[in-house]
């Protein structure tokens, strides 16, 4: 079997080294697109990071992330393939270190422009035979519907759909340009032909797998009806070519463009934009090697709109249109920041069942805890409403302002003190706040004995919010679990004029809006109030000294500080880099007109 | 640019070490030759045919070599090497010459060297040396004094050369003199080797500042930025991306006999940012508005990029368009627009608009339409 063969039949899995997000994104998308099941791409060596947040379809996924090539052969001893995205300097190291760890790998791409001549060539001597290497420089390798290694074929969504890169193709696609590579996979798609597979070999003096490998990979591969072309001026890699075609090794049609004719308008030699693109002898020239390529019978047309009239005699057609649409794709949004489910929000527990304290529980934490704060031990249903309060307080997912400060902060690198402390430091009137202030309001009103519609017109009419009413996603008709979890605790007591009264308010309320109703921090801080009277035999004046000393709060701060600390330990688990906010979720504004720019 | 050249003094510095009795004089720098000895002194800037161009001083006292500099000086030279004359006979001078290749280093040697090689190749041994015993074979058949060419091998090694050309090289029993010395290193070499540094590297000739600006912007980005300047007052001027879709496109203006026209040839490519992008264009636009060319063209092109955004490079191209419309707009001017890749139809959009707005528009096409079609519509329009 062929190597392209081999390719098509294997289990693609690459180790990144390097990070260029866009480019990884684009794998991914072709994957997917592709019918795979799951990314190619199964670990990156990035230094600062344990993992990277990328779509796989719509849905996001973290690809683990290694600091050496030891730790990526654990997380992913199977993979076939290197895409080396490291500056020119690290190349040699980790490619050869890549190959020695990997011994069944079947190549890689080296992205990098700027590797030393020195470790091209030593590259070329350690793995030339053995490996398919495209590189230095280049877009890497594309085999339709089955591997993108690099930028082959475009990085947006619209240039896979409109490269047909997940459909299997025809022509073979071989350049030293990066750009034309992907020049020519467009113009292969517009022939109907597509491209069965594309190495890029990129535009170095030395690519290490030669220009004449990759054209016996397509001689090989039955699926590569036609070879196309694009080679410069500089170099003389066409006359391998030449070769090939004269002996015979290479006897599927080759159609080849030679750019660089221009340098003859030039009484000087000129560097072009790569770094072979220099004519050094006049053998080197466009005009020179293009005749040497008609002379064996390759089509070596004059202009580029010639070459590409000419693609459209090519034999050969698109294969199969096996692609997925790319619509479901094209609205994706990037989430911020990634967390897990802390605690099951769904699931309340069961405290109170049948008029009754459900489980004869200790309570001991929930107790000691009381112990500490109010100095005194308590009752089995204080114990019993403290535990399940604290439960149910631990976290509120990772939207609420608390959370988000912990998890910027854990991103910024710092410690478990101090992202703890970040995200505390937002509870107060507007998050996490309320159950002491819920309370206030609870207790005034009973003192004052007035019933709830006198109680709730003066509260309005003095602009106060009454805080403990109101909820963004329950209203009456879709009760909140957890209110009604806590409520049962009312049937454990004699007497509850506090729950009551937050009733009374809550119906008064309702009237207005439906989603006006007694929230769980109206719930807890009535109950509270009701069940310290009851069962702990405190009067108003220390109820009013508890609320004073922020008591309520604690009762809030004690378990989401847990919450936290669990955000603080997935951040620096999943390890995403700093936090920064996307363009596109902030909005500047200006008064002033734009400067201008200088 | 990957093979640059080195001053021939810092290469003989390398090769020859403590030993090595050459100077270097720069411009504005005072170097101090002993009065006792007799001078060889050349222009040291990696320019070929030196001697033919009256470059090369032989023989000379300590005060004329001095003086001899301060005559190139005034051609715009400003770096230059002074060796004690080596007297040797002419049938003494040998040509070697060192080249990295895909598969060693390729080796060519000849004992009737002198200026004359390219006319005699078929004296030319020729030996690819990939390891150790194949560096003492070639000592053995080259007849080179024994461990010579070991030293010569591995100091072009340590020090990342490319190119190493003797000639004349003199081989006695007592040693080897090496009389002219051209040699190029692998740019990208220069992070490895503590041998040379970027200030060993010969500037050629004195370059345009157009060219000049662009070459400082590019030092600062892994993008990769490029201008060269052709014809000051050209008529077609071009903003370009990707090596090989810069050519392509270069190409047409050649075909359809515009070849001479062009003002400029340059590409921007590898992702550069808005900024980037922005002041590259900047310095297009002024080497475009000092043309004094009747009809101008501005083409914007490139192939379908890879991963280069094509709406936020074009945003930067927009930025600095938008600085000199009226200048363009008074001078005529119309650009000619094609390009395709990442947010393609955006960034077309964006320029579209916005050449509509100023009344600059000259043709736009997308990845859909042949990479060559705005260099068409532009020879059309200037011709």
């Amino acid at each position: 079997m062929s190597l392209i063969e081999q390719i098509r039949k294997n289990n693609n899995g690459i180790v990144v080294a390097g990070n260029h997000p866009a480019i990884l994104q684009s794998i991914l998308d072709f994957d997917f697109l592709s019918g795979e099941t799951e990314p190619s791409v199964k670990v990156c060596l990035i230094a600062n990071r344990s993992t990277l947040k990328l779509f796989f379809g719509t849905k996001e996924v973290l690809i683990p992330c290694v600091k050496d090539m030891a730790a990526a052969l654990i997380v992913a001893p199977e993979a076939q393939w290197l895409l080396n995205l490291q500056s020119g300097r690290r190349v040699f190291e980790t490619t050869n270190l890549f190959f020695q760890l990997f011994p069944k790998a079947l190549g890689a791409h080296v992205f990098a422009e700027n590797v030393p001549e020195k470790h091209a060539t030593d590259l070329i001597a350690l793995w030339g035979d053995k490996k398919i290497i495209a590189g230095p420089s280049g877009v890497g390798i594309l085999v339709s519907g089955v591997l993108k290694l690099g930028a082959s074929g475009g990085v947006g969504l619209a240039q896979i759909a409109q490269g047909k890169l997940t459909q299997k193709g025809s022509l073979a696609v071989v350049s030293t340009s990066g750009g034309m590579t992907n020049e020519l996979i467009v113009a292969t798609a517009h022939s109907g032909k597509g491209t069965s597979f594309s190495l890029s070999i990129g535009g170095d003096r030395f690519p290490i797998t030669s220009l004449s490998r990759v054209l016996e990979l397509a001689q090989e591969d039955s699926q590569t009806k036609a070879v196309v072309y694009f080679g410069e001026l500089g170099g003389v890699d066409e006359y391998e070519i030449a070769d090939l075609v004269r002996t015979k090794k290479l006897t599927k049609p080759v159609l080849a463009y030679v750019a660089g004719t221009i340098d003859e308008a030039f009484e000087e030699r000129m560097q072009f934009g790569h770094a072979k693109a220099l004519v050094a002898r006049n053998d080197e020239s466009a005009r020179a090697k293009r005749d040497a390529l008609h002379a064996v019978g390759v089509i070596a047309p004059e202009t580029f709109p010639e070459f590409l009239e000419a693609m459209k005699s090519l034999p050969g057609e698109v294969l199969e249109d096996v692609s997925a649409s790319i619509t479901p794709l094209m609205n994706r949004a990037k989430s911020i920041l990634s967390t897990r489910e802390i605690v099951d929000l769904e699931s309340t527990p069961e405290y109170v069942s049948g008029k009754k304290l459900a489980k004869s529980q200790s309570y001991a934490f929930a107790r000691a805890t009381l112990s500490a704060l109010l100095g005194r031990d308590v009752s089995d249903v204080t114990a019993a409403f403290t535990e399940s309060i604290l439960t149910q307080l631990i976290d509120h997912g990772g939207h609420v302002s608390g959370a988000v400060n912990t998890m910027v902060t854990a991103r910024a690198g710092k410690d478990l003190v101090s992202s703890l402390v970040a995200g505390l430091l937002t509870v107060g009137p507007r998050f996490g706040g309320a159950i002491n202030e819920s309370a206030r309001t609870w207790l005034r009103g009973v003192a004052a004995g007035k019933d709830a519609k006198t109680f709730v017109e003066e509260e309005t009419r003095a602009g106060r919010l009454i805080l403990g009413i109101g909820h963004r996603k329950y209203r009456v008709g879709v009760p909140d679990p957890r209110v009604e979890e806590l409520s049962r605790f009312a049937s454990l007591l004699k007497k509850h004029p506090h729950y009551d009264f937050a009733r009374a308010v809550e119906k008064i309320m309702t009237g207005k809006q439906g989603t006006l109703i007694l929230n769980v921090d109206g719930a807890i801080a009535s109950l509270t109030l009701d069940i310290l009277t009851e069962c702990e035999g405190l009067t108003h004046r220390e109820l009013t000294s508890l609320i004073d000393a922020e008591f309520f709060n604690a009762l809030f701060v004690i378990p989401r500080s847990i919450g936290f600390i669990a955000h603080f330990m997935e951040q620096k688990q999943n390890d995403e880099g700093l936090f920064r906010l996307p363009d596109e979720l902030l909005f500047v504004h200006s008064d002033k007109k734009q400067k201008k720019r200088k | 640019m990957a093979r640059v050249k080195i001053s021939e003094w810092k290469a003989k510095q390398i090769l020859l070490g403590e030993g090595y009795n050459g100077v270097q004089i720069r411009l504005g720098k005072k170097q101090a030759l002993s009065a006792s000895k007799k001078w060889v002194v050349k222009v040291d800037q990696g320019i070929k045919k030196r001697f033919k161009q009256g470059l090369v001083k032989v023989g000379v006292s300590a005060g004329e070599a001095v003086t001899a500099t301060k005559e190139w000086e005034k051609k715009g030279f400003t770096q230059f090497i002074a060796e004690p004359v080596f007297q040797h006979e002419n049938n003494e001078e040998q040509y070697l010459s060192l080249e990295r290749v895909r598969d060693g280093v390729r080796l060519l040697y000849t004992k009737d060297g002198g200026v004359n090689i390219e006319e005699h190749p078929d004296k030319v041994q020729m030996l690819v040396l990939s390891t150790p015993e194949s560096i003492l074979s070639a000592e053995t058949q080259t007849g080179l004094p024994h461990g010579f060419l070991v030293s010569l091998v591995e100091k072009f090694e340590k020090s990342f050369m490319t190119f190493l050309e003797i000639n004349p090289l003199v081989v006695r029993e007592n040693g080897v003199a090496l009389l002219d010395a051209a040699c190029l290193v692998d740019s990208a070499g220069a992070y490895f080797t503590r041998e040379w540094s970027e200030d060993d590297v010969v500037k050629s000739k004195a370059k345009h500042d157009v060219e000049k600006h662009v070459e400082d912007l590019a030092a600062t980005t892994p993008a990769s930025l490029k201008l060269s300047v052709l014809n000051p007052d050209g008529a077609l001027f071009l903003l370009l991306s990707g090596g090989g879709g810069s050519i392509v496109i270069a190409d047409e203006a050649q075909a359809l006999g515009a070849g001479k026209l062009l003002g400029n040839y340059g590409e921007y490519s590898g992702g550069p940012t808005r900024e980037e992008t922005y002041l590259y264009t900047k310095e297009v636009l002024a080497l475009m508005l000092d043309s004094k060319a009747k009809k101008k063209a501005l083409v914007i092109a490139g192939g379908v990029a890879n991963f280069t955004d094509i709406k936020s490079t074009f945003a930067g191209v927009i930025d600095a368009l938008s600085e000199s419309a009226e200048k363009l707009r008074k001078q005529g001017i119309k650009v000619f627009v094609r390009r395709g890749g990442p947010n393609e139809a955006a960034g077309l959009a964006h320029m579209r608009t916005f050449l509509e707005k100023e009344n600059l528009l000259g043709s736009i096409y997308s990845s859909v339409d042949p990479i060559t079609a705005a260099m068409r519509d532009a020879i059309h329009f200037i011709k």
